[in-house]
């Protein structure tokens, strides 16, 4: 009896630990092709293209970043990315934000279907409606500025639905006082709703940006001047406008684009809990 | 006692006030409401619904982007392309990267959440790792394997030279082309597959399992008869959500092979996108836009549907 729940217990460590070898594994190899741009952005030329890849730069050839500064306005793209990235959280968060509590919290005629119209939003994907938006962007004259590529997407369907669900699970009592006691709506928004749905508002905050500074389609639509291209189009710029043979330059590549990333890489790490819950949690509509 | 005597104070007034002021009040802070849902509707409104209407609208002329003249033709556009070769090896290719890009990610998802679904801070920190690539830009990443499958100098021949094989032009062969692709969305998108799985798998209770154990039943069994069926609402989710993503495949195209080798990866976004601002065919790639759209729409349709009909839900 004994004997067979010491083997037991020395079978499940053995499955525990061949569980967690194998879980070490995998990871290491989703991280690798980042670990990869990393160490190829270190190198030089000649180790790029040695027969047997060194897994760890023989020197660290930090004059690669320095290239990609010259090559391409670097800091230009990183403001403009940053720029409409700041523009984009401010705007959908406080359109959602009123929208949220317009849905949530107040009364109107056709609330219910005007929310399924906000919802409908989710399903027209960005291909669809890019032509006639780019007609209109040019009759106002907003190609090729930032208004055409932050106005266009001011309102966030799945940044109300997310918002509208927070702002549901408040109790109504608080609100009723403080609307009894003479504050505006903007007071209720800003000073009650705000600061008690504040995890899931940092959640949405982080999304956006993510979004906004991986964002490819729309700004490559919108924009056609150097002055006003983000990094992602950088990027793709840099590798096209490398003259002769592409395979001589990825250590420059890499460079850039391991500065591209690093803004990304760093809010991850540290939003890492929030987003996942949120993801886990967004699902079942 | 300041706040009581208000509410009494409102209250009084109320009662005195006539009943048509009262509706008037309540007619305006309804009015009031609305107007903080009216930005949003607006901005749908101007930059969704009238560009959805006015891309069918274009679907129906000849217009090219460069002339001012826009002539209508009716369905010429829509007719042009079902009577093209083009169109149809377009679908396939779309399709025949959708289903491997949802099949592997889905598959390998459900792996690494059957793998990964410990609660202890370490395997926590190893889910973080995995679910990092669905937030890398899909420009980057395209990059990285750029330079993986570059056929002079990449890891990928290098490492397949090792085993005596000899250098594939991966991006270059029509073979290896949407594989290749496919490596790419599926290394981004398996860890938010693992994430849902996990919050799939951590929502079963623990009974089920226990009652079929005692009955007798081996891991296997549990895994096929109480596992996959509690899971297929979320497989389902992850099926549809998943497969609409893939379909709008650009990005990594854009970068990787720009539709080629000889159209082998030319996928219908990737199409339209060429269509409208390389070849200027402006009424012609609206025509495929509505096109993708409805097949997107049928989609979202037949999940609603079968979630209301064939999916093992709880209790």
């Amino acid at each position: 009896m004994r004997d067979s729940r010491m083997a037991g217990q020395k079978n499940s460590k053995v499955v525990s630990f061949i569980r967690v070898v194998l879980a070490v594994a995998v990871t290491l190899i989703i991280l690798f092709p980042v670990y990869w741009m990393v160490v190829s952005s270190l190198k030089t030329q000649a180790e790029m293209r040695l027969a047997v890849p060194t897994l760890w730069p023989e020197t660290f050839s930090w004059g690669n970043y320095a290239e990609a500064f010259r090559v391409i306005p670097y800091a230009k793209y990183f403001s403009n990315t940053l720029i409409m990235s700041i523009g984009l959280i401010i705007l959908q968060l406080n359109v959602a934000l009123w929208a949220a509590y317009a849905f949530a919290k107040g009364r109107f005629w056709g609330k219910e279907f005007l929310f399924l119209l906000v919802l409908a939003a989710l399903i027209v994907p960005d291909q669809v409606t890019f032509i006639p938006v780019y007609v209109m962007m040019s009759k106002l004259g907003w190609l090729d500025t930032f208004w055409a590529l932050i106005v266009p997407n001011g309102a966030s369907a799945f940044g109300i639905f997310l918002l509208r669900q927070s702002f549901k699970s408040l109790n109504n009592d608080v609100l009723e006082a403080a609307r009894v006691d003479g504050a505006g709506r903007f007071a209720l928004i800003y000073r009650m709703l705000v600061p008690m749905a504040m995890p899931t508002i940092v959640t949405f905050i982080v999304l956006i940006f993510i979004a906004a500074w991986n964002s490819y389609f729309w700004p490559l639509i919108m924009t056609n001047s150097s002055d006003m291209r983000v990094l992602t189009i950088g990027i793709a710029f840099l590798r096209d406008s490398i003259a002769g043979d592409e395979s001589l330059h990825f250590h420059i590549i890499m460079a850039a684009s391991v500065m591209a990333i690093l803004p990304i890489i760093v809010v991850y790490s540290l939003m890492q809990k929030h987003i996942v819950a949120a993801m886990a949690n967004s699902t079942f509509k | 006692m300041n706040n009581n005597n208000k509410q009494e104070l409102k209250l009084a007034a109320s009662t005195r006030t006539p009943v048509s002021v009262r509706n008037w009040r309540t007619a305006l802070e309804k009015w009031k409401d609305f107007m903080f849902a009216l930005p949003a509707i607006a901005l749908l409104a101007v930059f969704l619904y009238y560009p959805l209407v006015n891309s069918f609208y274009i679907s129906l002329t000849n217009w090219n982007m460069t002339r001012p003249v826009k002539k209508f033709v009716g369905i010429d556009n829509y007719t042009y392309l079902l009577g093209h070769e083009d169109f149809y090896q377009s679908l396939k290719i779309t399709f025949t990267y959708t289903i491997m890009d949802v099949v592997l990610t889905l598959a390998i998802g459900l792996l690494l959440a059957l793998l990964f679904n410990v609660s202890s801070r370490f395997y926590a920190f190893m889910r973080g790792i995995v679910f990092m690539p669905y937030y890398i830009s899909m420009v980057i990443a395209a990059m990285v394997f750029v330079w993986i499958y570059n056929g002079k100098y990449g890891l990928l021949n290098r490492v397949v030279a090792m085993f005596g094989i000899d250098p594939v032009e991966w991006l270059i062969n029509p073979s290896t082309v949407l594989p290749a692709l496919v490596v790419v969305s599926v290394w981004k998108g398996v860890g938010f597959a693992m994430i849902l799985f996990i919050a799939g798998l951590r929502s079963i209770p623990a009974d089920y399992y226990e009652a079929a154990a005692i009955d007798g039943a081996n891991r296997w069994m549990l895994f096929r008869h109480i596992t996959l069926p509690l899971l297929s609402p979320m497989t389902l989710f992850l099926v549809i959500t998943t497969f609409i993503s893939s379909m709008q495949v650009f990005q990594s195209i854009d970068i990787m092979t720009n539709g080629g080798p000889l159209n082998a990866s030319n996928a219908v976004v990737y199409w339209i996108y060429t269509m409208a601002f390389s070849q200027f065919r402006t009424g012609r790639a609206s025509a495929l836009i509505m096109i993708f759209f409805v097949i997107i729409l049928l989609l979202t349709a037949l999940q609603w549907f079968i979630s209301r009909k064939k999916v093992h839900y709880e209790g």
